[in-house]
């Protein structure tokens, strides 16, 4: 199959991806129990008020029909009124998107630059000093909770040494750069706003370091043990017995094989972390659609609910389908195959 | 070069380049400008409309943005309920207490250079009335607006309403400039553009606002008063108590809203740090749901009142921080009665009580939500005061939307709630609580009903004569005290903290959350 039939196939998959997907959370969210328009127009609020409030939000339709309005909606790209801040959701989603990528980016570069080197290190010398030392590091990433981690960040790095700060993602008095793509730190970069540009990166730093620290020990353990199996592999004897150098034999030959299985795995690792970075991201105040979509829940605010798990929803299947295409980069077998 | 050394090496460059780099280019913080106070808040604003928003923390940015026809006094420093002239110079009422007549002061100017004139006024009440969101209500029962010259704005109440003038100094009350029909989009009253942006007449105006992280005000040019000294407001939105904090013991932050009592605790001793600690409207009470038998007893009721020990949980959940209410009316407003029958923890005479009314092996649900984290607390001790009287209770926790749904319908025996007043006026207690017509969370969660209560309560609300009206509300406390429909707790001090450098705050228990910018100064 060609890749532009695989490309067209995975879109199409796509589109029915994200409608059973909002098919299910409007469902459940309708079902719970709470009256969204009295917490609009306030708790003291008179009965009429309500009613008045839940006929402009068109809560008094069937649940069926809200449903059907809502697709139309999506369709034209409209999502909406918030119920919490009666405010479009889509200038919100603009606004949480692209910081939460931004974030989750950071997160994984670290999590890859750090986590494959040491997953390496670890796996050629298994059972020595160095590995234990490596796996540990794995362990505490693993099960270190972000909140607590990110509070230590802080209160290290911010509070004791006063190097780096503390929240936000950018100095309240600088301000954020001219938006063109949503990321202070490429947006600052391409209007060549450079102290914005230095403010955003000090600010991704603390919050980076922290949500990627979680995901670092699962890349180490995930290159480590797929280095050990494709070592004593035939072929890598082969290459040994040959007396290619150790330094081609890992680079040249084994880490390329160790990396397709962990490709899979950080794609997602990737999509964990557009909704898995709330806790981080209350820590440091880093206004990412994770707490943006908590807050929503808690009002019951159906627009941005169904808005975040639309938007999540296809970052994830891009994100397969993103995986799918290095997978048949790095294994021409694939590529042949389809 | 072996190969381990290279990798170690790569690693060992990568790591540092990841966390060195940005540091040497790090300054260390300083202290925040002069001119520029910057507060921490613990959540951002939800909407800028003054006709939609029913949240403090919009508030915050709003009440500095707008005047209003009155304000607050302001009395050796500290901020009254009472209130005074603001864009009104003058005004008067008539006979029958339907028609209020306003003379509007001199000089008043929007952001944009143009007069606050009655017809400002007018449009911008007529556009909060017909937007018709909670804001509205809060006003009062207004039935018509006319401007007949440009400095005469006359209200025409459909009822007569005590409390209008207090009202009036709320944040829905804020006069918007009538260039909101500019921005107006599918006949949305320019709800979407107030949604994010200020039109008023006040000290500051929103310059910007970063959704979840920052907003900026700076001065009005065309402010009447005079000019403040603070050039540039920042609010920042920093979720994580320890976080705020922090950054305000670092001095980044001269204003920290919401620090937990722990926290609060550990700042007091710390240097270049103020804590505000002042006694607030905000009660803490729990709804008696007045209809469900054994609890449509008053001598269960008062049971129950007895049964708790009050002193006991204002200082071991809020460390001392607050007071045993005595009546529904708070302390500090007027119409709270010194006198007024306060229940205390005597255990003996509640099991007694019950013997009495022969209510055996009861058990009661506990219906509360996690949005306050007291009520945890709350509920837990409890549960332990209620066993000792051989009451079981059984904790419910839900969703704050679900509690709320249910509060609304009276699933419920027993709930937690706190209240504060939108307008100083003690009908914010006893109307909205007592009023049979009120039933649900539109104010009377206990599902009270007393006709003669009913009855003075609803008389006082329609007097202007404040005298009249005081004595009618403390002959309704003493009936209601013996009824007992609630659980009357206690009123929390309101806390923050803030760098001992900043000068000229004044506490208003009417203004939580609100600060006055345009008298403060570094």
């Amino acid at each position: 199959m060609s890749l532009a039939n695989i490309i067209r196939r995975r879109l199409l998959l796509l589109i029915l991806v994200v409608f059973g997907v909002t098919l299910v959370t409007f469902a459940i969210s309708h079902m719970i129990p709470g009256d969204p328009a009295r917490m609009m127009a306030g708790e003291r609020a008179s009965d009429e008020i309500v009613e008045k409030m839940r006929e402009n939000l068109g809560l008094n339709k069937p649940v069926a029909v809200q449903y059907a309005i809502y697709v139309g909606q999506i369709a034209r790209g409209d999502f909406g009124t918030s119920i919490r801040t009666q405010r479009p959701v889509i200038s919100d989603i603009k606004k949480f998107f692209p910081a939460t990528i931004e974030l989750a980016l950071a997160a994984m570069l670290f999590a890859i630059i750090v986590g494959v080197p040491l997953g390496v290190i670890s796996a050629v010398s298994k059972d020595r000093l160095i590995d234990h030392l490596s796996r540990s590091i794995s362990v505490v990433g693993i099960s270190t909770p972000a909140f607590w981690l990110g509070l230590l960040m802080i209160l290290v790095f911010y509070g004791q040494l006063g190097i780096l700060p503390g929240s936000g993602r950018i100095d309240g008095v600088i301000g954020p750069p001219t938006t063109i793509t949503g990321f202070y730190t490429i947006d600052a970069a391409l209007t060549g706003n450079w102290p914005a540009f230095k403010s955003a990166v000090q600010h991704l730093i603390l919050p980076g370091l922290t949500l990627g620290f979680l995901h670092l020990g699962v890349v180490t353990r995930q290159i480590r043990s797929a280095m050990l199996e494709v070592m004593s592999e035939d072929y890598v004897r082969t290459a040994r017995a040959s007396g290619l150098s150790r330094r081609q034999i890992i680079y040249g030959h084994a880490l390329r094989n160790a990396l397709i299985p962990s490709i899979t795995m950080i794609g997602l690792a990737f999509g964990d972390l557009l909704y898995g970075a709330v806790l981080t991201e209350t820590v440091f105040a880093w206004p990412g659609m994770g707490a943006y979509v908590v807050q929503s829940i808690s009002s019951l605010d159906f627009p941005a609910i169904m808005a975040f798990t639309v938007v999540a929803s296809t970052a994830y299947v891009l994100i397969n389908l993103f995986v799918d295409l290095i997978y048949m980069v790095l294994d021409p077998q694939i590529r042949e195959v389809g | 070069m072996t190969f381990f050394a290279n990798l170690t090496r790569a690693g060992t460059i990568a790591l540092s380049v990841w966390a060195v780099a940005p540091m040497l280019t790090q300054a260390v913080q300083a202290e925040t400008p002069q001119d520029t106070l910057v507060v921490g808040k613990s959540a951002d604003a939800d909407n800028l409309d003054p006709a939609v928003t029913m949240t403090n923390n919009s508030w915050t940015i709003t009440y500095p943005a707008y005047e209003r026809l009155v304000q607050f006094k302001v009395e050796d420093g500290r901020g009254l309920t009472e209130v005074e002239p603001s864009l009104a110079a003058s005004w008067t009422t008539s006979e029958d207490g339907l028609t209020w007549t306003f003379k509007l002061a001199p000089g008043h100017m929007f952001d944009d250079g143009t007069p606050v004139d009655a017809a400002a006024v007018k449009a911008s009440f007529d556009r909060l009335l017909a937007v018709g969101k909670g804001p509205s209500e809060t006003i009062g029962p207004v039935a018509e607006i006319q401007a007949p010259d440009a400095e005469t704005v006359v209200f025409t109440l459909k009822e007569p309403f005590g409390p209008f003038l207090s009202a009036l100094a709320t944040n829905g009350a804020s006069i918007v400039n009538p260039s909101f029909a500019e921005h107006e989009k599918d006949g949305d009253l320019g709800q979407a553009y107030l949604a994010e942006h200020t039109l008023g007449s006040g000290p500051y105006r929103l310059e910007s606002w970063e959704k979840d992280q920052q907003f900026v005000l700076v001065p009005n040019p065309h402010y009447s008063g005079p000019k403040p000294a603070l050039s540039k407001i920042v609010v920042k939105v920093i979720k994580e108590a320890t976080a705020r904090r922090l950054q305000l013991e670092n001095g980044d932050i001269d204003i920290v809203e919401e620090l937990p009592i722990d926290q609060l605790d550990t700042l007091k001793g710390t240097e270049g740090v103020t804590v505000v600690d002042e006694p607030s409207f905000y009660v803490t009470y729990l709804y008696l749901n007045n209809t469900h038998p054994p609890l449509d007893n008053p001598k269960v009721r008062q049971a129950l009142s007895y049964a708790v020990d009050y002193q006991g949980i204002i200082d071991g959940i809020l460390l001392g921080r607050g007071i045993q209410m005595q009546g529904p009316v708070p302390v500090g407003m007027w119409a709270h009665d010194d006198n007024a029958k306060q229940y205390n923890y005597d255990p003996d005479k509640a099991r007694a009580m019950l013997e009495e009314a022969g209510v055996k092996d009861l058990s009661l649900t506990f219906v509360y939500a996690k949005s306050d984290p007291n009520w945890d607390s709350i509920g837990l001790v409890l549960q332990q005061y209620l066993a000792d009287i051989g009451v079981e209770l059984v904790l419910r926790e839900h969703a704050y939307p679900t509690m709320r749904e249910k509060l609304n319908t009276g699933d419920f025996d027993i709930a937690p709630g706190n209240w504060t007043p939108d307008y100083g006026d003690p009908s914010m207690f006893m109307n909205y609580w007592f009023d049979s017509r009120l039933h649900g969370l539109a104010g009377n969660r206990a599902f009270y009903t007393n006709p003669a209560v009913d009855e003075m309560i609803r008389t006082s609300v329609n007097l202007t004569d404040q005298s009249k009206r005081e004595a009618l509300y403390l002959d309704a406390q003493k009936l209601i005290m013996e009824d007992a429909p609630y659980i009357l707790l206690f009123q929390k001090n309101y806390t923050f903290a803030m760098r001992d450098n900043v000068k000229g705050f004044v506490y208003n228990p009417m203004l939580l959350q609100m600060f006055n910018f345009e008298s403060m100064s570094k």
